[in-house]
């Protein structure tokens, strides 16, 4: 059976959509079990972590944008599941939309345990990291790990960093950004230790 | 200083487009003139017989709704004090007249690399890496383009009008200082751009269907730029979007209900799909190499009349390169759905009709079949709106019509008319099998 079909899209990363769309809502799940709001922003920078940092290939492409980094594949593969009802929004005034796994992803799951499991380790450190993060946190130290892999900043000082961050997000002081630097440069190393290949 | 003459064009949907005589130059550029040659809705006209408008008006149309849009959302009347801090050149005269002036050129722009007959056949047809906003970009730095951008009052940066014309989305190389993107919203953007609000309403007025109309003026007097500060419960951000005061809600939701109806009556029909895939398999076999060329010396000399008049003479010539897709599109003789994705089969399996597809193919030939998949881009209706008393919320919390606005999902398997019957036959008896969902093996692929 061909599964490999993303929008069209056949070079994505070397999971297909369904096994994708497995991993997301699975973090999802996890996010939430970790009382993240999970709204967009949320689900975003947990998946940007997700494959930058812990190396889930889940192939979408990230720029800075939106509240740092930003896939615009993954908006559009959100979408899509919403398409196919495998998760929904959830409304609780005054705050915006958040994100939920459904049903009929549980059930897909079922069919999926390999993939899960081979990832599962990795998803619920992302989860256990984030999870507790709102959308500033989120904005500052998923910015933070974005610019400092840029190339030509890898070597470059933290200050020098967090003015490239504060000049590109207005919004973030220059002592939030190192902040943030320090406190990605943190993750990093355990993510390295929890899971050294 | 000489005052600028304003050059008035009549349009359908706006009544008048205003240009100036810089303005004037760009339209009078072979790569802008070219879009008289490009129908905005690829071979929609065999199924709705009107819609043979073109890129061309389309992009004039564009670029008068976005300076509308920038001449609201900076009105300093209607920016609140957290956005004036944050966006910097709106406080500068020289500043957000430089901008207005790379807003307008990037929406009269943002479609110039269109290839032939637009989406029709772009996706399979393009060399690895490129699409028609990379040829847009492309055509915009081109020596003929910059020459144009340096000789306007003040000069134009092209780089500013690339990112505008295109977006984040597609210029990834590029990074977008929160002004930019702004402004890159307002005329690509999911919710409010300015292309989908002229297309929906052009597209509409040329098909002669009612269902892209909705009130844009209200919908953009009501435009703000808004801090997106709702998300959760914690700590709020002040990164800035484009939103709405809450007196324009109903003209968002009639955006949004239009943008629903077109993409399932207009734009996703499964006859004028099919010709969209015909026509690819087609081009696949005229043109050199089966893609579309990208030098812009080869490239903007190739429009729709060259290949219209290609298929007319493949259609009745078994000798010539296309025949049997010509005849397909020129006599009318087009694939017929076999199988269309439904709920009920979706529930089973999200790629059902992909399974189908395959198992057709496996079991008859690979050239009877055709498959058209389609799953609605962007973000979901979220937006901030400014309540009366001041309060930002989701657009999502004041609006029941926008979180029921259902997303387009398209998944069709076409058919040679000759072997429909059978292959009629034969699914009926198989579906369930075929898209009945597999559990994965030891190597972790569907079994």
């Amino acid at each position: 059976m061909v599964l490999s079909r993303f929008n069209g899209r056949e070079t994505m990363g070397r999971l297909d959509r369904l096994q994708r769309a497995v991993l997301l809502a699975r973090l999802i799940e996890e996010l939430r079990a970790e009382n993240s709001w999970c709204g967009e922003t949320h689900v975003q920078k947990a998946t940007y972590i997700a494959q930058s940092v812990v190396g889930i290939e889940m192939g979408f492409e990230f720029i800075l944008y939106k509240h740092g980094p930003f896939s615009f594949d993954l908006r559009d593969e959100l979408t899509a599941l919403r398409a196919d009802r495998l998760v929904e929004l959830e409304l609780k005034w005054p705050y915006g939309p958040r994100i939920a796994a459904t049903d009929r992803i549980s059930r897909i799951q079922k069919y999926h345990p390999k993939t899960l499991r081979k990832y599962e380790g990795k998803i619920r450190f992302v989860a256990d990291v984030l999870g507790s993060k709102d959308v500033v946190d989120l904005e500052r130290l998923g910015t933070a790990f974005f610019v400092s892999r840029l190339s030509g900043v890898k070597n470059a000082r933290d200050d020098e960093i967090a003015g490239r961050i504060c000049r590109l997000k207005r919004h973030i002081s220059s002592e939030e950004a190192i902040a943030a630097l320090q406190q990605a440069r943190k993750i990093e190393a355990e993510a390295r230790k929890e899971f050294p290949s | 200083m000489m005052p600028r003459t304003v050059h008035e064009i009549r349009d359908p949907i706006h009544t008048f487009v205003r240009m100036d005589d810089d303005e004037r130059k760009v339209l009078n550029s072979r790569s802008f003139q070219r879009l008289r040659h490009i129908h905005q809705l690829g071979m929609t006209y065999l199924v709705y017989p009107g819609a043979t408008h073109r890129r061309f008006e389309h992009s004039l149309g564009v670029m008068d709704l976005a300076s509308r849009v920038f001449d609201v959302v900076t009105d300093p009347a209607n920016v609140g004090d957290s956005i004036r801090d944050l966006l910097r050149p709106l406080a500068n005269p020289h500043h957000r007249s430089y901008w207005r002036r790379v807003v307008r050129m990037a929406a009269l722009c943002h479609d110039i690399g269109h290839p032939p007959f637009s989406h029709a056949a772009e996706k399979y047809l393009m060399p690895q890496g490129w699409d028609h906003e990379r040829l847009t970009r492309k055509i915009i730095s081109s020596r003929d383009m910059r020459g144009i951008w340096k000789s306007m009052t003040p000069p134009l940066r092209h780089k500013d009008i690339q990112k505008l014309a295109v977006g984040p989305k597609k210029a990834r190389d590029l990074q977008f200082s929160d002004w930019e993107a702004i402004l890159s919203e307002i005329i690509t953007g999911d919710a409010f751009g300015v292309d989908r609000i002229d297309y929906l309403l052009r597209d509409s007025h040329h098909a002669g269907v009612a269902y892209g109309r909705f009130d844009h003026h209200r919908l953009i007097d009501t435009l703000r730029i808004l801090p997106k500060n709702y998300e959760g419960e914690g700590k709020i951000s002040e990164e800035p979007a484009l939103g709405m005061e809450e007196g324009g809600i109903q003209s968002a939701e009639a955006l949004m209900i239009a943008r629903y109806l077109m993409y399932s009556q207009v734009y996703f029909h499964p006859v004028r799909r099919i010709y969209d895939i015909h026509l690819r398999d087609f081009l696949k076999e005229w043109l050199a190499g089966g893609l579309f060329p990208i030098k812009l010396g080869d490239y903007l000399p190739l429009v729709d009349d060259d290949i219209v008049a290609a298929l007319w003479i493949a259609a009745f010539d078994k000798k010539k390169k296309g025949h049997e897709h010509a005849r397909r599109i020129i006599r009318r003789e087009h694939f017929k759905v076999i199988y269309e994705l439904n709920p009920v089969d979706a529930g089973v399996n999200p790629e059902a009709a992909d399974a189908i597809f395959s198992a057709l193919k496996s079991k008859y030939h690979t050239s009877l079949f055709r498959y058209d998949y389609y799953r609605q881009s962007g973000g979901s209706t979220d937006f901030p709106v400014k309540l009366r008393d001041g309060r930002i919320v989701s657009s999502l919390s004041v609006s029941e019509a926008l979180n029921n606005i259902p997303i387009v999902t398209i998944g069709r398997v076409f058919v040679d008319r000759a072997y429909f019957d059978g292959a009629c036959r034969w699914l009926e008896d198989s579906r369930d099998g075929i898209i009945a969902l597999q559990r994965e093996g030891d190597d972790g692929q569907a079994g």
